[in-house]
């Protein structure tokens, strides 16, 4: 007889390891503060669902790429990812269409990240405003035509343009220099004939920041998020207010079209989106808020992108034109730039 | 040694099928994208590769660096190893460990020591504004120089290793032979030494170019963007592009060019014999 209890419960804890185990979503995320994330979202979510998330990560092409070539069977369920590769994904029809309805926090977010593609696809959970830092002990940048200025000659780096920063400086820099919104062609050529005065085309904020940690750079355009890399440091660092304004950006989530999945992706969602979560990630400084109902201390928003004033004056390059326009502006790039 | 050759195939099978499997197959696959376009076998992918000017460029730098890196290499190799190979045992041991310690560190760490010695703070630049060279401190990083030194600093050890085991079978008595005959040290080197080490050298500069062609972390942190190498224009293909023909080109370009520096140092070689 008490072999046979023991069989049974054996047998039951299989079926219920078992039954856990099938319960499972698999998200595909960028690699970065993933230790912070765990703490402040993923666990808290697979005890809260009784489920277990299965991470994926790495660069945006890697992970468009795995979506694209799992198309007709999903090995992805939900996906965080630029706006403007977000909509590439929407225009080749590998997304669902969300329902606003299944994400309590929807009403919630900045009506900018409500339906940010226009179709339904995708919502923002994280802005990021995009500026200039400088070293103030040396310098003062009041415009971002001042990096291509000849006191900052062999002194500054500017973000390459493959990038997610490269595009936003060109459109900054476009303004500087009073050019066609519309046409970013004149820039290159400007950033061109000064390519000798750049020590050299950032791809990572990692990167630069050890460059101007060493003096090697002291002025260099930086999306916000890496802005602690620089603020915690015995260097004195700005953070620029140029007139012609601050660029910036925005992730979104997504989910994949027919993963099988999509309840606990909603729920998944909704949990992230929610004031309770995007407070507690924005506190641990990992992304900033896309809720309108958190708020956090002076001293937290200092190293985020928050508050509706700075949200709604950020000038942000329509994802669209990114897309359609981005391998004329790497090629142009390529050869008055790079060459 | 075997009893019969079966024993031997046997031995050897594990390893040619796991090479065959897992290195050879996947290889092919991806190097045979090099030869295809809009799904029939074409050259075209070279043709578009070789069309970009910003391409041909970045190919002749490699080329170029490559080449001096081995040729610095063997200049600063020969004169190591001779001097390695006249020394005592005890003397030879410690500082032949000395030129095998630098390929014990992560070439990453290696590196990142090139940062901090080639920065404007740096050792480089604080000499020569120190000794009024230049006002200010000139720029190194990010330049072909300082891939040079990198890759200079990254492969030296593998021409010196490769030279030193080729003078320690000269013949004692050659190099004093030749002296005594009348031969200068410029005859010596050409006319006993080099001959005598051409295998070394052939190896030793084969590794070295190599090396430098294949190369990524180095290129990747003192040249960054600026001066592109085969090897980060590849990456860029697969990580930013998502292009795996053009990378497959690059990749079957960088395996060409290693076979040809092979064949061309052992005919080199075999010509001055």
């Amino acid at each position: 007889m008490k072999n046979l209890l023991l069989s049974a419960t054996a047998l039951t804890f299989c079926a219920a390891s078992a039954f856990a185990q099938e319960k499972t979503l698999t998200i595909s995320v960028y690699s970065f503060a993933q230790d912070a994330y765990k703490e402040a979202l993923y666990d808290p979510f697979e005890e809260l669902c009784g489920c277990e998330l299965v991470i994926e990560t790495g660069n945006s092409v890697e992970r468009m790429a795995k979506i694209e070539a799992n198309a007709a069977d999903p090995v992805i369920d939900m996906a965080v990812i630029s706006s403007h590769d977000a909509l590439a994904l929407s225009q080749k029809g590998l997304l669902a269409e969300l329902d606003p309805t299944k994400l309590s926090s929807f009403d919630e977010l900045y009506p900018s990240a409500q339906n940010p593609l226009g179709n339904n696809t995708a919502v923002g959970y994280t802005f990021y405003a995009s500026s200039i830092v400088y070293r103030s002990d040396l310098l003062t940048v009041d415009s971002w035509g001042d990096l291509l200025s000849p006191e900052l000659a062999g002194r500054v780096s500017l973000p390459t343009i493959t990038g997610t920063q490269g595009p936003l400086t060109l459109m900054m820099l476009n303004a500087a220099l009073d050019q066609d919104p519309s046409d970013f062609g004149p820039t290159i050529d400007a950033i061109g004939a000064k390519a000798d005065d750049i020590v050299t085309f950032y791809s990572r904020s990692s990167e630069l920041a050890q460059l101007m940690l060493q003096e090697e750079v002291i002025a260099a355009p930086v999306g916000r998020f890496a802005w602690s890399r620089f603020k915690g440091t015995d260097v004195p660092f700005a953070w620029a207010d140029p007139v012609e304004g601050q660029a910036g950006g925005m992730n979104v989530m997504l989910m994949t079209k027919g993963n099988g999945n999509e309840e606990l992706a909603y729920q998944f969602m909704d949990y992230w989106l929610s004031a309770e979560v995007q407070t507690r990630i924005a506190i641990a400084q990992i992304d900033s808020p896309a809720n309108m109902t958190v708020t956090v201390s002076d001293e937290v928003a200092e190293g985020l992108t928050y508050g509706a004033d700075l949200i709604n004056s950020l000038k942000i390059l329509p994802p669209a034109e990114i897309i359609s326009k981005r391998d004329g502006w790497v090629d142009q790039w390529n050869r008055v730039v790079i060459q | 040694m075997f009893q019969n050759r079966r024993e031997g195939w046997a031995l050897a099978l594990p390893a040619a099928v796991f090479s065959f499997l897992l290195f050879l197959v996947p290889v092919g696959i991806l190097l045979s994208e090099a030869f295809r376009f809009e799904g029939s076998w074409s050259l075209q992918g070279y043709i578009d590769f070789f069309a970009q000017p910003l391409n041909q460029k970045v190919f002749l730098r490699t080329l170029k660096l490559g080449v001096l890196v081995a040729g610095t290499s063997a200049i600063i190799g020969y004169a190591a190893a001779f001097c390695i190979v006249n020394l005592n045992d005890k003397s030879r041991g410690q500082i032949f460990g000395l030129v095998v310690l630098p390929l014990m560190i992560s070439p990453v760490a290696r590196t990142y020591a090139w940062i901090v010695i080639l920065g404007r703070t740096g050792i480089v630049n604080d000499t020569i504004v120190g000794l009024g060279l230049s006002e200010t401190p000139i720029r190194l990083l990010f330049t072909e120089t300082a891939v040079f030194l990198g890759l200079l600093q990254l492969f030296l050890p593998l021409m010196i290793i490769s030279l030193v085991s080729a003078m320690e079978n000269i013949p004692r008595d050659a190099i004093p032979a030749a002296r005594v005959l009348g031969a200068n040290w410029l005859q010596v080197f050409t006319r006993v030494i080099l001959p005598l080490t051409k295998e070394g050298l052939v190896m030793g500069g084969t590794l070295v170019f190599t090396g430098s062609l294949t190369a990524y972390i180095t290129p990747a942190i003192l040249g960054g963007s600026k001066v592109l190498m085969l090897e980060t224009l590849l990456y860029q293909k697969v990580n930013v592009s998502n292009d795996f023909v053009s990378a497959s080109v690059i990749a079957m370009i960088l395996i060409v060019m290693s076979f040809s520096a092979n064949l061309l140092l052992k005919r080199i070689a075999t010509a001055r014999s």
